[in-house]
């Protein structure tokens, strides 16, 4: 997988609000984080009896949250790469 | 057991969950839990805007995603302010051009569309984003229904309950 860096030239006619992002390049995947983020902390906020250590707790969900989408995006490579090919070989 | 029975049987605060559809976040405030409520209006809003930053007001759509908007709807006036914005300055070409787009039906006349729409990722995601705030809305909408009022006497208590 290539990653491809965010093309600042086509940032130039952007409209923010009114037209999509275009130069998000093949990192568009991050942008996975700030959306837990933005669950996390109205799922935190409703749902902890206490606010104590709030931003910790996000954090934690954050983190926990973005490991297990990574892993399960690391076992659908493998199985989409390594083991399809060696099926289709046997 | 007993903390159950109680629970249900406290009122519920349908002005509160009313006003939390009207503003994220409300109706927990208007109980007494600011920080609560602030919090989750900067999940919620935050969430939705990203939504728009990222897909531009596109991704909120009444009439041709109707089953993304019923989601997106959870997150109040705004989605509908999103959805106006869009009929209003994209589908009427005031912002961008109208231009011509492959119609479905042959022998239809070629549909107008605004320049500006895509189907690209970015679009995607940005309706994902505001379908997530309103399901989220909804849940915070729920918390407000039940959760119990604090009395102003206990105002600063509303940090740690």
């Amino acid at each position: 997988m290539i990653l491809t860096i965010v093309d600042p030239i086509s940032l130039l006619g952007w409209i923010p609000f009114l037209q999509p992002a275009g130069a998000l390049g093949n990192l568009w995947w991050l942008l996975m984080i700030p959306l837990i983020l933005g669950i996390s902390i109205a799922y935190r906020a409703t749902h902890d009896a206490s606010i104590d250590q709030f931003w910790q707790r996000v954090f934690m969900f954050v983190s926990k949250s973005t490991l297990a989408m990574g892993s399960l995006a690391l076992v659908m490579y493998l199985f989409v790469y390594w083991v399809i090919p060696i099926l289709r070989t046997t | 057991m007993t903390n159950d029975t109680n629970q249900l049987d406290e009122p519920l605060h349908w002005g509160a969950a009313f006003f939390g559809w009207i503003c994220p976040g409300l109706g927990q405030i208007m109980l007494g839990h600011r920080q609560r409520g602030f919090l989750a209006m900067t999940g919620i809003l935050g969430l939705f805007l990203c939504g728009i930053f990222i897909g531009g007001v596109d991704c909120v759509d009444r009439r041709e995603d109707p089953l993304w908007f019923y989601a997106q709807a959870g997150s109040g006036p705004i989605a509908f302010a999103a959805d106006w914005a869009n009929s209003g300055l994209l589908k009427t070409g005031k912002v961008g051009e109208l231009i011509e787009s492959p119609p479905s039906n042959p022998r239809a006349p070629a549909p107008l569309v605004s320049s500006f729409k895509t189907v690209t990722v970015a679009s995607e995601i940005g309706t994902l984003y505001c379908a997530l705030a309103g399901l989220m809305n909804v849940v915070v909408l729920l918390d407000a229904l039940k959760r119990r009022p604090i009395d102003k006497s206990q105002a600063n208590e509303g940090v740690t309950t």
